[in-house]
């Protein structure tokens, strides 16, 4: 059978160009070329596969000219029409990882040709793209190498030939929330002991099924006088200024709107709206209060129960946002909400 | 009655227990029954009896019985935990709940009846609080 | 408590005019067996059969598999207060027929599963595939109910069992085990520095189908309770479910509880294996609130430093796995939680119907949902009228070509959640 053709796809220093002063060497390939960590690639692939092009491409410029670094290196992976790509190993070099998860997403989704990458599992792009391909888990820096196409090399030629692959822990790639079954060397009972032993000598033990993430928030004291609190609002109910005029998305939002509400007494249908496109916007339309109570507040700033309402209110739409920009988002405004002096926060959700 | 009520889609249960119970017969789906459980939960109502009874799962049978509270008071947390999970549940089985022989159906109504009864069993022996 | 297990080999079984076991060989009178069986005139007839590993046979709708013992020291017999009168059981000798089982088979419910393939995929799957297997398939007299029905096809196969343990009283055993534990205070005497681990197993006890009896008593009614880890080994935990055959427990695996010989392995040596420690799975939200805070407080009066915990079935004991993992945890007991997964078709959904922060050490024994082609096999122990209703299975289940495309929670004990088999995900 013939070999696998495999394009290799690696940065400015792993081709030995360079190293963050190259980083904006722009996106190159050498066909016929087997570059640095290729090398191993190439041992490890023995008769299986082979590498017909290296696309080199700096971390900088892939990353500062997204759209052009990936549709130029799209276009040089299509030409080469090959088996399978293989972008890395990025170890923990942070950008690498992220360009190696884009690209390699990207060849997969846009070529249709499988694709497999490298990684630290601490590196940023392990977390972006490990639901979107396989991503070997890696040590954290380049002397990892070795073990790294070990691994790589084997679960590549896999998917270029297009065989079922195992379970991650058998195939050695970063868990991706696809549960696989497979043969263990001991029967549960065993594993049970084992890992207790350790568990009760403090010792490091993997469970074979993490939990799903737990966010927990320990709530804050109650506030103290609310009679002097300064109060500031912000939704995950897309309530925004009539028109949208920031283009909040209405799912998957990559931003957060702020918008001042001084003078604002009551939210009309004629002044505001929901961009929310994952409950049914009648009602918040129709009266924008209902997500975001300003009039209640508002009454209650009269009546002295609050000490008075925060001229800005934050917003964005929670509908299928991830919980890392949700984080960003918040990190971002808190640090506001802090320096403008408020002292809680109600944050209403649909 | 008993301080409970039975939301069922289950006719045995209807045509076993209705005369003693006080027994919510609707003719919807096994999800539906959940999402109407939830709905009483949002009410005031507290969870009983676990909506995922059986090991017969959700879309694998047709019929499902819960019992709440009859009062309803503040909102049972951990119930609403309980049923939320319950509903997401459903998603993970392939519906074939339409695709047996007849005569099957009563079998699978049987199985929910036991199940339920083994919760009324227990509930009659607690008449605390909760219900 | 010192519980001596012989072990007695047996290399095949076939029909014979009487029975014996003689060099290994289990010969079984037909005649003898279902005169046992038919003791109950709520059955009507049984056919016997026998499957061996590797041999083209599908055996199903499974009940129950019991690997036959007899008492021949110390107090009680066999499955106490069900077979055996109520006595304690767990000292003294017992003998096991090693490498064979009884399976009881037949149509309890229409939508009835529990597969054994003796060959083929599937035999990589349920651990039955691997014993010499005397099938009873029994048949109800007319008109009986289902209730009754399941009751007396569970005593009957009990009955047989311990009829064939009975030809081994005579025996040498091929080899002996023992397994000895301490009171608690010998224990904390003998080995203070080991920590002190406890067994803690969830009973399915929902209804019918879905029970379990501890000498004899439903599980639904008992309070958790301390067991030696002995017990279980003279048949003191029977099964009375088979719904969704992939995690439950058949007699067979109760009496040679993995986490109990586990355990044992490791006792006086990186541990002290304090007890055993039953606990059960209601449907009731308030027994489940009652049945955990009794478990922890039991943890934490037996002074444990670590538990292993086993689940049985999904969804409902999904919620008392994590009220279990959680309280326990919370009195400063550690420990690892063993169950299997329902992560959809696809492997891509929630595995569990609960989840905490605190069970952050679990065993699985894989995902029963993923999906297995079991190829047409030759002969048929049973009828495979019911396989198309059976969970994990549907009327498109048999394909043309006489295959059956079904999930693994069809076949018996396959994602076993004592930790019976190697299976596991990721």
């Amino acid at each position: 059978m013939a070999k696998l053709r495999v394009v290799h796809y690696i940065n400015q220093f792993f081709a030995q160009i360079g190293g963050e002063e190259k980083a904006d060497y722009p996106a190159e390939i050498r066909v016929g070329e087997v570059v640095g960590p290729g090398m191993a690639l190439t041992q490890n692939f023995g008769e299986e596969a082979e590498i017909v092009a290296t696309i080199v491409c700096g971390d900088s410029y892939f990353n500062e000219n997204l759209e052009k670094a990936k549709a130029d290196i799209l276009a040089m992976v299509k030409e080469q029409n090959p088996d399978v790509f293989v972008a890395g190993p990025a170890f923990n070099a942070g950008r690498y990882g992220v360009a190696c998860g884009t690209i390699a997403a990207a060849v997969q989704e846009e070529l249709g040709i499988p694709a497999v990458t490298g990684m630290y599992v601490e590196n940023p792009g392990a977390d972006m793209f490990k639901s979107q391909v396989y991503i070997v888990s890696t040590k954290n820096s380049a002397a990892g190498m070795r073990d790294a196409v070990k691994k790589l090399a084997p679960l590549a030629v896999k998917i270029g030939k297009g065989e079922p692959i195992g379970a991650s822990a058998e195939e050695g790639y970063i868990p991706n929330g696809v549960r696989v079954n497979f043969f263990e060397k001991e029967r549960g009972s065993q594993r049970a002991v084992k890992m207790l032993l350790k568990k009760l000598a403090d010792k490091p033990y993997e469970t074979e099924y993490p939990m799903p993430d737990f966010d927990k928030v320990d709530p804050n004291p109650a506030v103290k006088d609310l009679a002097h609190a300064k109060i500031a609002l912000v939704t995950s109910g897309g309530i925004v200024p009539k028109g949208n005029p920031d283009h909040i998305e209405s799912s998957s939002a990559s931003h957060y709107g702020e918008y001042d509400i001084t003078g604002v007494m009551d939210l009309t249908e004629e002044t505001y709206e929901t961009a929310h496109g994952g409950y049914d916007p009648v009602y918040a339309n129709e009266d924008s209060d209902r997500v975001l109570p300003v009039d209640v507040l508002r009454d209650m700033e009269k009546e002295g129960i609050i000490g008075e309402l925060h001229h800005l209110f934050y917003t964005t739409t929670g509908n299928g946002t991830a919980v890392a920009s949700s984080k960003a988002f918040a990190a971002e405004f808190s640090q506001k909400l802090k320096a403008d002096g408020v002292d809680a926060v109600i944050l209403t959700s649909t | 009655m008993n301080g409970y009520m039975i939301i069922t889609n289950n006719p045995m249960v209807r045509d076993k227990l209705g005369e003693t119970h006080n027994v919510v017969y609707q003719e919807i789906s096994y999800e539906d029954i959940l999402k109407d459980v939830r709905d009483r939960i949002h009410e005031g109502h507290t969870l009983l009896s676990h909506p995922l009874s059986g090991s017969v799962k959700p879309n694998e049978t047709p019929y499902k019985s819960i019992m709440v509270s009859e009062k309803k008071g503040a909102v049972d947390a951990q119930g609403l935990a309980i049923i939320e999970n319950a509903i997401q549940a459903c998603g993970k089985f392939v519906f074939r709940s339409d695709k047996y022989k007849p005569e099957v159906y009563g079998d699978f109504q049987l199985i929910d009846l036991t199940l339920i009864e083994s919760g009324i069993t227990s509930a009659d022996t607690q008449m605390w609080s909760e219900h | 408590m010192r519980l001596e297990m012989g072990h007695i080999y047996i290399k095949d079984i076939q029909f014979a005019s009487e029975s014996k076991i003689e060099d290994g060989i289990l010969y079984v009178s037909e005649e003898a067996v279902k005169a046992v069986a038919l003791e109950d005139e709520k059955i009507k007839s049984v056919s016997l059969d026998i499957a061996k590993p590797g041999e083209s046979v599908r055996i199903t709708p499974v009940k129950d598999v019991i690997e036959p013992r007899v008492k021949v020291e110390g107090r009680g017999g066999i499955f106490p207060g069900v077979i055996a009168k109520v006595d304690t059981v767990g000292e003294g000798k017992t003998y096991a027929l090693k490498g064979m089982a009884v399976v009881t088979a037949g149509k309890i419910v229409g939508f009835q599963e529990g597969i054994i393939d003796m060959t083929g995929p599937g035999a990589d799957y349920t651990p039955f595939s691997k014993t010499l297997n005397l099938v009873m398939v029994c048949e109800p007299v007319d008109g009986i109910k289902q209730h009754d029905y399941e009751a007396a096809v569970r005593f009957a196969g009990f009955r047989v069992a311990t009829y064939i343990g009975e030809l081994a009283r005579e025996l040498t055993p091929d080899e002996t085990k023992v397994y000895e534990t301490c009171t608690i205070k010998e224990g904390m005497e003998k080995y203070p520095d080991l920590p002190r681990v406890a067994y803690v197993q969830m009973l399915q006890s929902q209804g019918l189908l879905h029970d379990t009896y501890v000498y004899g008593v439903d599980a639904k009614k008992i309070v958790p309770t301390i067991l030696s880890p002995t017990e279980v080994m003279d048949g003191a935990i029977v099964s009375g479910n088979c719904v969704s055959a992939c995690d439950k427990n058949p007699t067979y695996v109760h009496l040679n509880n993995p986490v109990v010989h586990d355990l044992f392995e490791q006792h006086g040596k990186t541990l002290n294996f304090v007890c055993h420690i039953i606990t059960n799975e209601n449907v009731y939200l308030a027994d489940k609130m009652r049945s955990s805070d009794w478990t922890a407080k039991l943890c934490k009066m037996l002074d444990l430093d670590g538990v292993i915990v086993s689940q049985e079935g999904f969804g409902n004991p999904d919620t008392d796995l994590i009220m279990n993992c959680k309280k326990i945890e919370a009195e400063g007991v550690k420990t690892v939680i063993i169950t299997d997964e329902y992560a959809g078709r696809d492997g891509k959904s929630q595995s569990l119907a609960d989840a905490d922060p605190a069970a952050d050490a679990v065993v699985t024994g894989g995902n029963a949902n993923q999906v297995i082609i079991l190829p047409k096999l030759d002969k048929v122990i049973g009828t495979l009228d019911y396989v198309t209703k059976i969970a994990g299975a549907s009327e498109e289940t048999l394909r043309e070509d006489g295959s059956l495309e079904v999930e693994l929670q069809v076949l018996t004990g396959a994602t076993n959640e004592t930790g019976f088999n190697k299976l596991s995900a990721r």
